[in-house]
């Protein structure tokens, strides 16, 4: 594994990126579309807690917001892939990073989870109070979020 | 930059302020991150609120949302979000004036952030008086969509800014 990190660091597009002002541009871009994604994942997190937007029917609400979001994550995602080529041996050494990760397979399986339980019973709660597991997985998406930015901030501050 | 911001800077840097920004930020373990997270989140914020808006507003985004519903739902968000955004933000110009006020893309950073808020006022109080959206409400749309993603992006452009204005 070790020397596939050191194979992307040695692509030229990974030097390319490292050495140029293509590297604050993929940054910024990283920044406006996580923080897009952190902000429109709230309003379904709010929903799914019985907080916010109850006069719309849960499942349409998350369908018609998620679209963005993943929209949002897709570029994030391939961004932030970009700044990790340069130096892929660090990051993956980098323990705030380690945590980001950790803490982004853990919104997958936040998501997965509610899918699978919320696929049941949805109908009983779309316009009313969401029953306890969306209510559960809603503040955990939350918290899960939260620290996927932070963890991202810190992974900057290490050496 | 001009003489003025200069004078500001340095008065800054003189102000008990300054002393204790300095202080915090050295010595509160993990305080720099976790203040720019507080930075980050607010952001956030910002834009699930008014970027999001100004994208239903332009028939982009959840379409089966109400304007006027979305804009009462927002708007204490994005307002609430503007104190913790500033004072992350502040901490970190207090404990370097001179860094901040000799950068020019803080300069279009602070110069964007004004008119984007009153864009965004704009934008709350148009949609607030009625569900339709007319051509008034679509370019006040267009508008916040510009100014806060520009924003959003000058922040981080900061950093670089020699990049974009090499040093002679």
């Amino acid at each position: 594994m070790t020397e596939f990190w050191g194979w992307l660091e040695m692509l030229p597009l990974a030097g390319r990126i490292g050495e140029s002002w293509w590297f604050p541009l993929l940054e910024s871009i990283h920044v406006l579309t996580a923080m897009f994604v952190v902000g429109s994942i709230l309003w379904v997190d709010l929903r799914l807690l019985g907080a916010s937007g109850m006069r719309y029917a849960a499942s349409r609400f998350t369908k018609e917001l998620v679209s963005w979001t993943w929209g949002a994550f897709a570029i994030a995602l391939i961004s932030g892939f970009g700044m990790f080529m340069t130096r892929a041996s660090w990051y993956v050494l980098n323990r705030a990073f380690q945590i980001k990760l950790l803490l982004l397979v853990l919104a997958a399986a936040n998501m997965v989870l509610f899918h699978i339980w919320g696929a049941r019973g949805i109908g009983q709660w779309d316009h009313g109070r969401p029953a306890l597991h969306a209510r559960i997985a809603g503040a955990a998406s939350l918290v899960i979020w939260a620290g996927v930015t932070l963890a991202g901030r810190w992974t900057g501050h290490l050496s | 930059m001009a003489q003025p911001f200069l004078e500001f800077a340095r008065s800054l840097a003189q102000s008990g302020a300054h002393d204790v920004a300095v202080d915090w930020l050295r010595n509160v373990p993990g305080l720099p991150p976790i203040m720019q997270t507080a930075h980050l989140l607010s952001i956030a914020v910002v834009l699930g609120s008014t970027v999001l808006l100004s994208l239903r507003t332009l028939g982009l985004a959840v379409p089966s949302q109400l304007p006027q519903e979305m804009a009462r739902r927002f708007s204490p968000w994005t307002w609430g979000a503007l104190p913790i955004l500033l004072i992350s933000g502040a901490i970190f110009v207090l404990a370097r004036p001179q860094r901040y006020f000799t950068n020019p893309v803080f300069g279009i950073k602070v110069a964007l952030f004004l008119p984007a808020l009153v864009l965004a006022g704009l934008l709350y109080r148009e949609l607030k008086q009625s569900d339709a959206i007319g051509p008034r409400a679509r370019v006040l749309a267009g508008l916040n969509l510009l100014a806060w993603t520009a924003i959003v992006l000058a922040g981080r452009w900061i950093a670089y800014a020699d990049y974009l204005f090499p040093p002679e």
